[in-house]
């Protein structure tokens, strides 16, 4: 895995057509901006797949939580699957009530989600069955 | 009730009910006892309410009445009152009739606009259910035969008795008849009072008698043989409890728009004694004015105008031009009054009322027990000591002013409003020490000749055995302890100052308790005992000097009122000095610290000690206030959690609780104009759940309705993407109020804790 993009404040890497972009401490309007411009820029340079890593994330508010609803458009547009990985429970619940798990799955951990992607076929663009991957 | 609540149930229609059901506040209990009436299995033939003035015994009845109509297919309420303005008892009766008739009809007919606005009787009959129609044309007719005639008694008897012949025809229903104290004025030869007792008490109808708690029986007492109403109740009915008061006061402001803080709120209650009336006559003045009530001197300025002008000055003068119709009697009376309250003690002869009044003992009499009726005097056979509310008082200060020396008005606005805002701090000083006293007449009340630890009564070896002692390892200390002590039997406490006035210039009245007693059977003068006892304020172990003091003042009560056998007992927060309790035991005094005090409650009354112990009455409570932006709310969220762990939270609700708070922080930052750019937090703790209440100032106005969508849909609308944190507060939480006030808004959450 190659880590890119070393300027942005959002740390993120890319495994072949999946790039993989980990969220800050707090999902917040600032931070899921950023989610977000790395993950357009990330679709721009022809990822074909994306992954949000949520494993350093304690809280998230809801006006992160809407932009992450932007990513998931972009990503749509782009016939890119996405996957959440490494949720607590604090954002799942979030998620449930707002929306996104209607739109985007969530994987226990970053490996879990890469597979998931790999099942699918990134080459092939489906969309990755919607729900907790165990 | 929470306001999210009260925005989405469709308002309960009023018919007589002054105020909104939802603002009726502390008196569920009393309107549950009324409605129970309306079953024809209630084991209670009626009740009895025995008000204290302005305590809202009308709008008691009232609100039962409307609660009552709403019950569509049971009893009809019926509410009648004595109004002051009846000048005879056939006038009453005929619009007892009337009243009874058109709101019997207008229950059985679902139309409550006959209650308010009565049709002609002859209608009535036309308008009366098919099944009623036969004998109300009956009753009416015989009404009209009797109204002729000249039998007062034989009206008096119909009017009145209509609703036992509508019950034998199947029209049950709840007769409330209010003000009964205003039957004595009525001018004609029957005993109206005696008249109403024998019709409830022999009725197969629930009557509910209501009137002033000095003036009630003495009305229905029927002369030398009184009632015994047998099968009824009775409902005292006096001022709110402070947190009942407390809450009124904050949903009058809510729904009047005033604003309002802790501060004002508690003097509000404590100017006004938790009276509904009052309460409410003086947020509706605020509303009126348009004023806020943030600050004391805002208060205090609308209390002075409600006493020279407002509302609660009408009702003062109306009860006083009812008492002494001419001007220059009422203008002696304001005299004699405020003189009075101006001696020591209130008090003065009656022979110097007769005098002063240039009045017969067949006018002096009434005058003096209609002011004793009304509580704003009591008449003691010989003198007539005047009532000590401030509100009266300051009234009375103020009209003498006005009407007897005749002063400027602007003089007597500045003089009074100056003085009642020296005297606002001190009322709310003297709130928090009574609130903080250990209410010594309840725990004397209790000895009931128990036995107790010696220790607990003797500061000097409780704190020699068990300083530095766990309660726990003290508790069993005390179970082993072999020198007992034989608590009196308590017949009677009271406070030192009901036995010795001069006491309360030197404390607060609930510091300072006498209890009657024995301490040993039988009851003999050699067992007869008094304890006299006191509360000291000292910060740390009270010293030799305030002791003295303290057993001087104690012992000269004990033989001022003559008591043959006294025992002192002195309790101080944290105990006594070594040469304090030397002179206690000189004195032969019982001494305690607060800890032995309560240890002592615990053995006296264990359950009491119980709820002290899990803190059910005692909230915890935290504020924090955060500067607007920057991820604050992160600061917010991280002390929620440390506060919600004391209450042993899990952590799925303490996260629930945090992103709660996080979006309120959102909310709050985002939609206000606010001016000082900061948000209030308050987190308390209570043994169930945890209130956080989120408040902010400046303009804001998310509406509860605009507060988002459900997932699927929010991708759609408004950018889909906001407005969801309303929305998501109350998925999160068990109760939420918004609330928008003059200077802000006030989110308040709650979450139950559920083990």
């Amino acid at each position: 895995m190659v880590d890119s993009h070393d300027r942005s404040p959002v740390r993120s890497a890319r495994s072949g057509d999946i790039a993989v972009i980990y969220a800050s401490d707090y999902l917040n309007k600032l931070s899921g901006e950023r989610i977000e411009r790395e993950c357009r820029a990330h679709l721009g340079a022809g990822c074909r797949a994306l992954v949000v890593d949520f494993k350093n994330t304690g809280l998230v508010n809801s006006i992160g939580v809407s932009i992450m609803l932007g990513v998931i458009d972009a990503a749509e547009r782009a016939h890119a699957p996405l996957v959440f990985s490494n949720v607590n429970s604090q954002a799942a619940q979030l998620f449930e009530i707002l929306g996104l798990t209607l739109h985007a799955s969530l994987a226990d951990d970053e490996h879990a989600a890469l597979r998931m992607l790999s099942e699918v076929n990134v080459a092939q663009p489906r969309r990755v069955p919607v729900g907790k991957h165990t | 009730m929470s306001t999210d609540n009260l925005f989405k149930a469709a308002p309960a229609k009023r018919i007589l009910g002054r105020i909104a059901p939802e603002n009726f506040i502390g008196r569920s209990e009393a309107l549950s006892e009324i409605a129970a009436l309306a079953p024809s299995t209630s084991p209670r033939r009626g009740l009895l309410v025995h008000a204290a003035p302005a305590a809202g015994a009308s709008e008691l009845l009232r609100q039962a009445y409307d609660k009552l109509f709403r019950q569509r297919g049971g009893a009809s309420p019926i509410y009648f009152a004595f109004t002051r303005h009846e000048q005879t008892i056939a006038a009453a009766a005929r619009r007892f009739l009337h009243t009874f008739l058109s709101q019997l009809v207008a229950h059985r007919r679902g139309d409550h606009s006959f209650v308010n606005a009565p049709p002609a009787l002859r209608d009535l009959i036309d308008l009366a259910d098919p099944s009623d129609y036969e004998w109300v044309e009956r009753l009416v007719l015989t009404y009209e035969r009797a109204r002729e005639g000249s039998d007062e008694l034989a009206l008096v008897r119909l009017c009145f008795s209509a609703p036992v012949l509508a019950a034998a025809r199947g029209a049950r229903t709840v007769v409330m008849l209010d003000e009964i104290q205003n039957i004595e004025k009525l001018r004609g030869e029957v005993e109206l009072g005696n008249e109403i007792a024998q019709v409830s008490m022999h009725g197969d109808v629930p009557f509910v008698l209501c009137g002033l708690r000095r003036g009630l029986l003495d009305e229905l007492s029927g002369g030398n043989a009184p009632h015994r109403f047998d099968g009824f109740g009775t409902i005292h009915l006096e001022g709110l409890k402070e947190a009942d008061a407390r809450t009124l006061v904050e949903r009058l402001a809510f729904t009047e728009r005033v604003a309002i803080n802790d501060e004002t709120r508690d003097l509000v209650v404590q100017l006004f004694g938790g009276s509904p009336f009052y309460i409410a006559s003086f947020m509706y003045a605020a509303h009126r004015d348009q004023l806020s009530l943030t600050s004391f001197l805002e208060c205090q300025k609308i209390y002075v105008d409600e006493i020279l002008g407002g509302r609660i000055n009408r009702r003062f003068n109306s009860i006083l031009e009812e008492i002494t119709p001419s001007h220059t009697t009422r203008r002696a009376l304001i005299r004699l009054l405020h003189e009075a309250a101006t001696n020591a003690g209130g008090k003065s002869p009656v022979e110097a009322w007769r005098r002063r009044l240039e009045l017969e003992p067949d006018e002096l009499y009434p005058l003096m027990f209609a002011l004793h009726v009304r509580e704003l005097a009591s008449f003691n056979a010989t003198f007539m000591e005047i009532g000590t509310e401030s509100l009266w008082r300051d009234y009375l200060r103020a009209s003498y002013r006005l009407q007897v020396t005749v002063e400027p008005r602007a003089l007597v606005v500045a003089d009074t409003l100056v003085e009642t805002l020296k005297r606002a701090p001190q009322t709310m000083a003297r709130h928090y020490r009574r609130a903080a006293a250990l209410n010594l007449r309840e725990l004397l009340a209790r000895f009931d000749a128990q036995r107790v630890a010696a220790s607990l009564l003797h500061y000097d070896r409780f704190s020699r055995i068990y300083r530095g002692v766990e309660t726990e390892e003290i508790e069993i200390g005390l179970d082993a302890e072999t020198d007992l002590i034989r608590l009196p039997q308590v017949v009677h406490a009271a406070s030192c100052a009901s036995f010795h006035p001069p006491m309360l210039l030197v404390g607060d009245e609930e510091r300072c308790a006498v209890a009657h007693g024995f301490d040993a059977m039988p009851y003999t003068d050699a067992n007869e005992i008094v304890w006299l006892t006191a509360e000291i304020d000292s910060k740390l172990e009270a010293g030799r000097a305030v002791t003295e003091v303290w057993c001087d003042r104690l012992t000269q009560v004990g033989h001022s009122c003559g008591f043959k056998r006294f025992k002192l007992w002195l309790v101080a927060p944290e105990g006594f000095s070594a040469e304090a309790s030397d002179l206690l035991s000189e004195r032969d005094a019982f001494s305690s610290s607060r800890k032995q005090l309560e240890l002592l409650t615990a053995r006296l009354s264990p359950e009491a000690a119980e709820v002290g112990a899990t803190g059910a009455d005692a909230p915890d409570e935290f504020e924090m206030v955060i500067p607007m932006g920057s991820d604050t709310e992160l600061i917010a969220a991280h002390t929620v959690e440390q506060i919600a762990r004391r209450l042993d939270f899990p952590a799925e609700a303490i996260n629930q609780i945090k992103t709660a708070l996080i979006e309120a922080c959102i909310n709050a930052a985002e939609h206000s104009l606010s001016p000082d750019r900061k948000i209030y937090q308050r987190f308390r703790l209570e043994s169930d759940k945890l209130v956080v209440t989120v408040s902010s100032r400046g303009l804001i106005v998310p509406s509860p309705t605009n507060a988002g969508t459900n997932g699927s849909d929010a991708r759609e609308e408004n950018n889909g993407r906001r407005g969801w944190g309303l929305k998501l507060i109350r998925t999160l939480m068990d109760e939420v109020e918004f609330e928008r006030v003059d200077d802000g808004t006030r989110l308040r959450m709650t979450k139950y804790l559920r083990r």
